[in-house]
């Protein structure tokens, strides 16, 4: 195995599926934000979205927390910093394999 | 944007981290704020009030007024139209990114402070008209590159604000002397510079402040039809 296929192998595969990946690019450039945001940027429907979002909070990545802004509902979503560390880590780890 | 079916390339990953950046700017709110700051510092400076007091506290508490309008307007806007159409951001504080603004900006108001005066005082070296007004143009396209980097890369029609405004710098500092004197001949600031640079600087911010505002008012108003308020449904 070369050490560019060795470097992909060891891509972090939470975060490397490309929905997944959108999700956790778009909260590392803030501190939080809402699921509308993420469903706006992202154009995935809720259930699709939902999902991905599951998957990151078991891995630890994503941190969700139910509120309410004024009487309305609002699911917000923060990157963790094991999700913040492991993002940085794929960045650096694609850009050595590409 | 894809919906995360195919493979992204690393370009794609990098667009995607500087996306909620933009979104600040999504409904021309940032906009409508410049437009409005630099229509309420240009107009007043532009009226013939000779009143020491106005100078002393007057100039002042009209700032502070503006500042308060500008920053609860927005966040009104922003409360009651922009979360519940796409949703709320909140950005992370950088102290880092608060600092290298501070001194942009400090760097940037020492720099025409400093070209102002050069062209005071080296009028007879830099040409009497082109030396006053040339600086204040210069400030102007530095600006109108900031916008094309940060605003036009992202929503194509803004070109036409851009070039909209490179052409005023221009035409700005082509003007006749006369002309661009005229604009600040009546006002008490011609003691601290001269007639010609703060007339060009008085046009420069009052014309860049009314671009901003139409600017910012079409995408409010493409933003509005484009949107609507999102479902109450569970996520």
């Amino acid at each position: 195995m070369n050490l560019k296929t060795r470097k992909l192998a060891e891509l972090d595969r939470v975060i490397h599926e490309p929905g997944r990946l959108m999700i956790v690019a778009l909260l590392s450039a803030v501190e939080q934000a809402d699921f509308l945001y993420l469903q706006h940027e992202t154009e995935m429907n809720k259930g699709t979205l939902s999902s991905h979002l599951s998957k990151l909070e078991d891995a630890g990545y994503v941190e969700v927390t139910k509120t309410y802004r004024g009487k309305i509902p609002q699911t917000l979503l923060r990157l963790t910093a094991e999700g913040r560390q492991a993002f940085a880590q794929y960045r650096r780890r694609m850009k050595e394999a590409l | 944007m894809n919906n995360g079916l195919e493979e992204m390339t690393m370009d794609q990953i990098e667009k995607l981290v500087r996306r909620p950046a933009l979104y600040n700017n999504v409904d021309g709110v940032g906009e409508l704020g410049l437009g409005f700051l630099l229509l309420g510092c240009g107009l007043p400076a532009s009226l013939p009030i000779q009143s020491p007091i106005w100078h002393k506290w007057g100039s002042f508490v009209w700032f502070m007024v503006l500042i308060a309008v500008i920053h609860y307007g927005s966040k009104a806007i922003k409360e009651h139209i922009t979360y519940p159409r796409t949703g709320f951001v909140e950005y992370r504080k950088q102290k880092a990114r608060r600092w290298l603004s501070f001194t942009l900006g400090g760097v940037t108001a020492i720099a025409a402070w400093g070209l102002a005066h050069f062209a005071r005082s080296h009028s007879d070296l830099v040409g009497s008209h082109w030396g006053m007004t040339t600086p204040v143009a210069l400030i102007g396209l530095v600006i109108v590159v900031f916008y094309v980097l940060h605003i036009v890369s992202v929503v194509r029609w803004k070109w036409a604000v851009a070039a909209a405004m490179a052409i005023c710098s221009v035409a700005i500092a082509m003007l006749p002397a006369g002309v661009v004197g005229g604009v600040a001949g009546s006002t008490s600031a011609v003691a601290t510079l001269s007639e010609r640079s703060f007339g060009a600087w008085l046009l420069t911010i009052t014309i860049y402040g009314a671009i901003f505002l139409i600017s910012g008012g079409i995408s409010f108003v493409l933003y509005l039809r484009h949107t609507q308020p999102a479902a109450e449904t569970a996520e």
